[in-house]
Order: structure tokens, then C-alpha cells, then sequence
């Protein structure tokens, strides 16, 4: 049996001129010229753009129609703050697993997961226990419990190359039929008075006279967990290998990098994240529900989104994450600041993820701007 | 009230059926099965109203079972129904979780001889047995009276605000029966109360973080405002969230719609002011009571409404009260 | 040229199933040499530079690295040693900038207030001399390579294996990609490899690259060695007759 002889197709005689012997400086390409530089800084700040004239944008509304403040009230500040916390949380381990050319459909219901568990764990500590070792207690049966979701996640993704959307999708199921199960189908309420303030409380920052910061202390437990993730993503070789691996995976392989370990890592990473998630719900309304992430995922998704990470992989960052975040929540606080009628509402959320969305694509093909940290 | 009267009549005819069951009929020979299919097996309502279909079941002698879907989602809910037809019950007793989806499956139930008897929602418009409409088969649609609750729910928050200032609604989202019914008897009710304004309805796809961001964002721009009705547990749960962070407690009151263990503890907890509790364990019981009545061969009207209880922080422990409180 | 080779095959069988992949193959490579494998589809090359690689294992025969006798687990043990592969499809990751390249999978860490951090000033400084010491300038070291051209991502590979000391480096038809300008870029740089003292095994379709890059050219047919010649006492006409087995 002869094989075709395709060298044939492909022959070109040998005694063509060879190639110059000095051709290296060509290699030198003029495509990233000063315009292309400015591009690629304009995409990289879009969302921060973006955000910026969404907030100037109700402000002016606010002025004009109500003649009141916007931006320089600073109710307004903190309950976008802990308004854009429960997404946030969500989004940030969310944007790992983007980046890695992943999906995380299970986040909500893990989120879920926790908080049921950390309401059980605490109401059932509570008697036992003396109230501050029951919330350790608690809080971490609760992380150990939202762990699992993202283990069997990044088990079934990286050994058994099960599809993500496929994967998380069935973990979404099995993490919320648990929760209801475990929650028999309500909500919990718990009466930890420590909880109930983490939930609820700010804490001053800076007091002069009647000058006073404060803070909700859900914010600021949310700051300092995005600032760990930042640095995570940024500054660590595991971030700089979720970039690899949602970038070219047959490269990470080739250049040593353990995929495997880094993708269950990603999951559990999201599953942690979600769960925080949870906690932090608990902590805010005093009671657990099952359901408390559920319609916070497609939220988180277009946070990341928005924030300029490709659901194709291999780009994404988290301060992206969290003015894509922000953005989400500014416009639904603001429709409803300026009181613009509930069926608008729906619309211009929808409109502004689209357009979002469509920007960063067309910015992406115009340049080669920075996608990692 | 018509629907009052049509309850009062069923007690009535309850009271008639017990007291014929202690003389052994050759209907009771038979040991009936009658099927529950809730709106989603996962909510409290849903389990009290179990509950009390159980207790029914058990005092009649009669084979209860219960099986749905984990969401409030007909594409879920008609592969359970088809499946518990499959088992033949003698009648069923369905939460439909659409109007028109559920029409012809439960049709071809209907015409294989299961009785069919709607509970807390319904198909068509609800008026069944007029022989008109092809989804007035069903024998007879129990529930509260969800327009009535919303008037109750008014009534509480008027009163608790001294009949003025500005108040909205906390809601799910558009054209979910009971919740758009809920929204509409409050409305009607707040026209009776001149110095009450009802702002713009808010909707938070059952979000208790996105009912806490809306309430902020309506009370940043109405310092003036003074309630909020919640029509549902996130609802309620959200806006009262949103009152504490913005540190009105007391100064905004907030009305929920039903009462499980949380909205109980948040009354404890000054989170919430009035409950509106449903009597789910009541729609249970008059269900399997209803059924039984027509496979032994009574008449049952078509259509029976259930009460509702007030719950606030002075009643709470009061025990006539307490037994309203859904329970796991 | 260099009296020891560098890596020597001898006598090399891989079966897969029924199919004899390579049979009885002795090939030798020379420090600074480019050997080029030339043959036509299923002769037999990828599955001669796998076996090297530490992709597939030889069923007979041996391999000695460097005088002594090896077999490689994995690809990664024979880059350890210094035997590099570089496909077709540059294994690079398109989104990440050439210093995050060079150093993919062992990136350097320096401190940061007792934090460990990536440092990205060593990965751009030895990355942009890895490239320099190989006559190639890149002017934007801070950019993702999918804005570079195919002969500089090209380039980048050929760097990361300089810079982690590979002394056997392969290419599977590196060329095979590129338009004709970029083809005469990576032809040079496979020049300026050999300067260095690198053996390279060049695998192409291309008869004009292999007689202007290669010292030796070895021709594979149905998993034998067929023919075998220094570059300059042959010409294209021998080596197609070898191929086609004319």
C-alpha cells in the first residue's frame, strides 16, 4: 500500500536563491505603533470609563429632575457598597475560573450551601458551645462544607474532562437539592449577636467633628478578600498559570505547569469564594436560605464579563471584576434612585450588559491591549 | 365575601362527612389515594400545606401522597404530574405553576377518571365548573383569598403608620398570580387612606439583596417614606434588611406576606413589624377533605377560600397565633 | 564539527498495534549540527522525534543522551536534560507577554514585604537577552504575542528553549505556518543556533529549507531510514526519489 507522495505537492527545487543572511532585524514588527499603545489603554480603562459616565450620567438626572445629589450622597455610596457585595463575592472566584477558559454555574447554590450550613452549624454550636468558638466553629464547617462543591468541580473538569458548563451545571443540581434538603426547604434564621453585627454594622473610620468614615464591615471584609484575590491573580505563579492555561492549555502542559492540580485548585478557589458569599448573606439578613445566591449568578457572570474577561479564557482581571460589578449595581440603584418605571428597569440592565459586552469585543479585535493583571 | 360563605359551607360539609365516617359506608371499604402535587416541593408554605393535607388523610383513612418539583417551574412540574397519573390516584390535588401549560395534562388526567382539585393556584380564571372554558373541570380551587390578604396587609400598615406618609411594594415579579394579587387588593385598599401615597411598585426577582438595594435607593430620594409591604419572604426580608442598614428601624414599618420561622425571628428581632400569615396547613386539609367528599359521593363547591392570621411582635407567643407559623 | 554526538539513536522500533511506526532507525546528532528528517506523511518523523521527546517510548533499541544511555517518562524529563520540542503550534500562550513566555511554568519569585512575587522585571530583563543573544528585537515587551507576527512568536519559542539550555533542540515544521518572509526569518535564526552550538533536528516538507538550513539530511520512508547524506553531496532530486521510494 503506497502512500500518496504529497513531499511532491510541496517540492520546490533547492537551487532557488537561499534567504538573505541578515534578515533577523525584520523580525522587528511595526504593528505595535504609538496609536495601537493608545488603543489598548483605552480598552484596558473602558469599564472605569464606563462607570464614569454612568455616575455622572445620574447625577445629572438626579439634578435635573429632582434637584438632589447622586454621587455626593453618601447613603447612596454604601448601599451600592453592600449592595455589590453579594455579586461581587461570587464574581471573584468566578473571574479565576473565566480566565482559566472555564464557567462556574454551581456558585450560587454553593453559595447557598454555606449559608445553610453556617446557620445550622451555629444554631446548633450555639447551645453548646460558647457563642464566639460556636461562629469559628461554624465558619469554617461552613467553608469546609462549600469546599466540596468546588472539589468535585475541579475533579470531574480536570481528571474526567467533563465540560465545565456541563459539570458545574450538575453540581449546581446536586449543591442545591442538598441545601434545601438540609435546610428542609426554608429559611434559617440564626440569633448570634456577633453575626447579626458583621452583618449589619459599620465601623468609623475617621472622626472629626461631625466628619465621620465609616464603613459596613461586609465592605471591608469584601475589600480585604478582593485585595488577597488581586494579589493572587497578579502576583502569584498560580494566577500566572490560570492565565496560561486559559490562553493555550497544550502550552501550560508542555511548559510543566500541573493543569490538573491548578484547575481543581480554580474551582475549589470559585466554591470558596461563593461560600464566603454565603456567610456573609447569612450574616446580613440573620437567617440562611438556600436560594440566597441563585439570582446572583448571572449577575456574577456579567460582572466578569463586563469587567473585561473573555468567557473564551485567557483574559480578564479583578479590578475589572469589580467595576464590572459596580457597574451592575449603580445602574439598578440608580433606575430606582431616579425612579425610572420597573419594566425600564429590566430593559436597561439587559441593554447595558449587551452594549458592554459589544464594546469589549470590537476593542479587542482593534488592539492588543494587556489582558492579565 | 362570597368566598367566606363558601368556606363557611365546607366546614359545614366537613363536619357532615366526619360524623358520616364513624358509621362505616361502602365507601369506606375502600382505601382512597389522593396525590399533592405543590407549586415546588422546596418552601414552607408548600410543606405546611402538606402537613395539614396529611392530617386530612389521616383522620379519612386515606393513602397521601406527595410529590413536585424543586422550582416553581411548569417544565419541572408536568413530568411529576404525568408521573403520579401514571400511579392512578383516585384524585389529585395540584398547586398548577401556570395557567394555561398545565390545562391539558391535568385534562387527560381528568378524563381518565382522577378527580382534580386545585390548590393555592389555578388554571383558566379560576371559576371552575361553569361549563364554559376548557379548563373549568376541576372540581373545586382552594386558597387564600390573595386580594384579601393584600387589603388585610394595607389595613395593618395604615394603621401602623397612623394612615400617612409614603409606602411601596416589595414584589417578586410581574404576573405571578398571587403576588400580583397581593400587589393589587394593597393598592385598592391604600385608595381608602387619603394621606397614604403608593409609589412605584419595585421588583426584585426574589432577591433579598437586590428588595435591600431598592428600598435604600427609594428612601434616599423619600426620606419621607413610611412602610413597606413585602409580598413575599425575600421580599420582606430584603426590604427589611434595607430599613436596618439605613438604621429606620422603627421609623419605617414593613408588612410581610406569609410567615415561616425567619419572618418570625425578624419580628422578634424589630427586622419586621406585621406578618401576614397564610393558612397553607388549612388549604391542605380542606383539599384532601374536598376530595374525599366527592369520591364518596357529596357535593363540594367550586370554589373555598382560607383565612388569614395578623402577626406582630404583641401576639407572637400567643398560642391561637403561633399555629399559623409555617413549620419545617 | 564535533567528534561525540550529542544524541544517538540506535536502533529503534515503536509498534502500534500492528503497524510497525519505526523499525530498526539509528539516526546520530551532532552539537551545532542541523539534521534535517525529511519523508513523506506517516514516514515515520513525528513519531522518531516523539520517541525522543519522551512522548512514546521505543519498543526496541536505545537512545544515548550526552554518552550515556536514557529513557524519558514525559516530555518534561527530557526537557529537564535539555531536549526541547517546538510544534507546530508554538505552545505558547498567545495572551501572556514574552517575559511570561520564556518563563511559563517556572517563573521567578522575588519578595515583597516577606509576600512572594512574581518578578516580572527578571522575566522581561533575561527574556529580552535570551532573544538578544539570538540576534532577534522585539520593541514591546509588555504586550500579549497574539499582536506579534507568526516569525516572532516563533522566535520566542526558540528563546524559552535557548534560554533554559537546551542542547538538542527540535523543530517540527517550523515553517510550515509562515508566509515566505517569515520562513527566511526562522531559516536564519536556525543559522544562528548552530552558532551556538546547539543540535538541531529540522523536520519539513519544504525541500528549499532543508537545503539551506541542514548539514545532514536523513530520509525516512514507511518507518525506515531510506537514505542518508551530508547536505552538500546530494540535491533534491535524490532525496524526493528516497521519499517517494522511487
Amino acid at each position: 500500500m503506497s502512500e500518496p507522495p504529497t513531499a511532491n505537492r510541496k517540492l520546490q527545487t533547492a537551487d532557488t536563491k537561499p534567504p538573505s543572511a541578515h534578515p533577523i532585524d525584520e523580525l522587528v514588527s511595526e504593528r505595535t505603533t504609538w496609536a495601537t499603545s493608545v488603543r489598548s489603554t483605552v480598552a484596558s480603562m473602558r469599564a472605569w470609563i464606563f462607570l464614569f459616565f454612568l455616575l455622572v450620567g445620574f447625577e445629572i438626572w438626579a439634578q435635573l429632575a429632582y434637584h438632589t445629589t447622586f454621587l455626593f450622597n453618601p447613603f447612596n455610596a454604601s448601599s451600592i457598597a453592600v449592595f455589590t457585595v453579594g455579586p461581587l463575592l461570587l464574581a471573584l472566584g468566578q473571574t479565576f475560573v473565566v480566565i482559566s477558559g472555564g464557567i462556574d454555574l454551581s456558585v450560587g447554590f454553593t453559595m447557598g450551601l454555606a449559608a445553610v450550613v453556617f446557620s445550622k452549624i451555629l444554631n446548633l454550636s450555639m447551645g453548646v458551645l460558647p457563642d464566639p468558638l460556636a461562629l469559628v466553629v461554624a465558619l469554617v464547617v461552613a467553608l469546609l462544607a462549600s469546599a466540596v462543591p468546588g472539589l468535585i468541580n475541579g475533579l470531574l473538569i480536570a481528571i474526567l474532562r467533563v465540560p465545565p458548563f456541563i459539570g458545574t451545571l450538575g453540581m449546581y443540581g446536586v449543591a442545591r437539592g442538598i441545601a434545601y434538603l438540609m435546610a428542609g426547604g426554608t429559611t434559617i434564621p440564626i440569633s448570634n449577636p456577633v453575626v447579626s453585627f458583621i452583618g449589619n454594622q459599620s465601623l468609623t473610620l475617621l472622626s472629626i467633628g461631625d466628619f465621620r468614615v465609616s464603613i459596613p464591615i461586609l465592605v471591608l471584609v469584601t475589600i480585604v478578600l478582593t485585595v488577597a484575590m488581586v494579589f493572587m491573580l497578579s502576583q502569584s505563579r498560580f494566577g500566572r498559570h490560570v492565565y496560561a492555561i486559559g490562553g493555550n492549555r497544550q502550552a501550560s502542559l508542555r511548559a510543566g505547569i500541573n493543569v490538573t492540580r491548578n484547575t481543581i485548585a480554580l474551582y475549589i478557589l470559585s466554591a470558596l469564594s461563593a461560600g464566603i458569599g454565603g456567610i456573609l448573606y447569612t450574616a446580613r439578613f440573620t437567617a440562611g436560605a438556600p436560594q440566597a445566591g441563585e439570582t446572583l449568578l448571572l449577575d456574577s457572570i456579567a460582572a466578569v464579563v463586563i469587567g473585561g474577561a473573555s468567557l473564551f479564557g485567557g483574559s480578564g482581571t479583578i479590578t475589572g471584576t469589580v467595576i464590572g460589578a459596580l457597574i451592575i449595581a449603580v445602574i439598578q440603584y440608580g433606575l430606582v434612585f431616579v425612579n425610572v418605571e420597573p419594566f425600564w428597569q429590566f430593559v436597561a440592565v439587559g441593554v447595558v450588559i449587551i452594549i458592554s459586552v459589544l464594546v469589549d469585543q470590537t476593542q479587542k479585535q482593534l488592539s492588543g491591549a494587556r489582558t492579565d493583571e | 365575601m362570597k368566598r367566606w360563605q363558601t368556606k363557611a359551607s365546607l366546614l359545614a360539609g366537613a363536619f357532615l362527612l366526619f360524623a358520616g365516617w364513624n358509621h362505616p359506608a361502602s365507601a369506606a371499604d375502600k382505601k382512597y389515594t389522593i396525590a399533592l402535587i405543590p407549586g415546588l416541593t422546596t418552601d414552607a408554605f408548600y410543606i405546611t400545606m402538606h402537613k395539614g393535607a396529611q392530617a386530612a388523610a389521616d383522620a379519612l383513612g386515606v393513602n397521601l401522597v406527595f410529590q413536585g418539583a424543586p422550582k416553581f417551574d411548569p417544565e419541572q412540574q408536568v413530568p411529576v404530574l404525568n408521573a403520579v397519573i401514571g400511579r392512578k390516584p383516585d384524585a389529585i390535588l395540584i398547586a398548577p405553576t401556570d395557567k394555561t401549560q398545565l390545562v391539558s395534562p391535568l385534562k387527560n388526567a381528568s378524563g381518565s377518571g382522577i378527580s382534580i382539585i386545585t390548590v393555592d393556584t389555578f388554571i383558566g380564571t379560576g371559576h371552575y365548573q361553569t361549563g364554559s372554558g376548557d379548563a373549568d373541570f376541576p372540581l373545586s380551587y382552594i386558597a387564600s383569598d390573595n386580594i384579601a390578604g393584600g387589603q388585610i396587609a394595607a389595613r395593618a400598615l395604615a394603621k401602623a403608620i397612623g394612615e400617612k406618609g409614603k409606602v411601596y411594594v416589595s414584589n417578586v415579579k410581574p404576573n405571578i398570580s398571587t403576588t400580583d394579587q397581593r400587589e393589587q387588593g394593597f393598592k385598592e385598599e391604600m385608595k381608602k387612606y387619603p394621606n397614604i401615597t403608593v409609589l412605584e411598585t419595585q421588583f426584585n426577582d426574589d432577591d433579598a439583596n437586590k428588595a435591600a438595594a431598592q428600598f435604600q435607593a427609594v428612601y434616599a430620594r423619600n426620606s419621607d417614606l413610611a412602610g413597606v409591604f413585602g409580598a413575599n419572604l425575600f421580599s420582606a426580608t430584603g426590604a427589611a434588611n434595607g430599613v436596618k442598614q439605613a438604621g429606620a428601624q422603627g421609623k419605617i414599618k414593613v408588612v410581610a406576606f406569609d410567615a415561616p420561622q425567619s419572618i418570625v425571628s425578624d419580628i422578634k428581632a424589630g427586622n419586621i413589624d406585621i406578618a401576614i400569615a397564610q393558612h397553607p396547613a388549612e388549604i391542605g386539609f380542606y383539599g384532601v377533605v374536598t376530595a374525599y367528599a366527592h369520591l364518596t359521593g357529596q357535593s363540594v363547591p367550586p370554589l373555598i377560600g382560607t383565612g388569614f392570621t395578623v402577626i406582630d411582635k404583641s401576639n407572637l407567643d400567643d398560642p391561637n397565633v403561633k399555629k399559623f407559623i409555617y413549620s419545617e | 564539527m564535533s567528534e561525540q554526538p550529542i544524541l544517538r539513536v540506535q536502533s529503534v522500533s515503536k509498534r502500534f498495534g500492528g503497524v510497525h511506526a519505526l523499525e530498526n532507525v539509528s539516526v546520530d546528532l551532532f552539537p551545532g549540527e542541523v539534521l534535517a528528517l525529511a519523508g513523506d506523511n506517516g514516514a515515520g518523523k513525528s513519531t522518531l522525534i516523539k520517541v525522543i521527546s519522551g512522548v512514546h517510548r521505543p519498543d526496541e533499541g536505545k537512545i544515548s543522551y550526552d554518552g550515556a544511555e536514557v529513557t524519558f517518562e514525559n516530555p518534561q524529563k527530557a526537557r529537564e536534560q535539555g531536549i526541547e520540542t517546538i510544534y507546530q503550534d508554538l505552545a505558547l500562550a498567545d495572551n501572556l507577554d514574552v517575559g511570561a513566555n520564556v518563563f511559563l511554568g517556572r517563573e521567578p519569585m522575588k519578595r515583597v514585604l516577606g509576600l512572594p512575587v512574581l518578578d516580572r522585571k527578571k522575566m522581561r530583563t533575561e527574556a529580552a537577552e535570551a532573544l538578544r543573544v539570538l540576534d532577534i528585537r522585539i520593541n514591546r515587551f509588555d504586550l500579549p504575542l497574539r499582536s506579534m507576527s507568526g516569525g516572532q512568536r516563533q522566535a520566542v519559542a526558540i528563546g524559552r528553549a535557548i534560554h533554559w539550555n537546551a542542547k538538542v533542540l527540535i523543530m517540527d515544521e517550523p515553517t510550515a505556518a509562515l508566509g515566505v518572509p517569515e520562513q527566511r526569518k526562522v531559516i536564519a535564526l536556525i543559522k544562528s543556533l548552530k552558532q551556538s552550538g546547539v543540535g538541531v533536528i529540522f523536520i519539513s516538507h519544504n525541500l528549499v529549507d532543508i537545503f539551506a538550513v541542514s548539514d545532514r539530511i536523513v530520509v525516512l520512508r514507511r518507518g525506515q531510514k531510506v537514505g542518508e547524506a551530508a547536505t552538500q553531496a546530494t540535491n533534491s532530486d535524490e532525496i524526493v526519489r528516497w521519499m517517494v521510494g522511487g
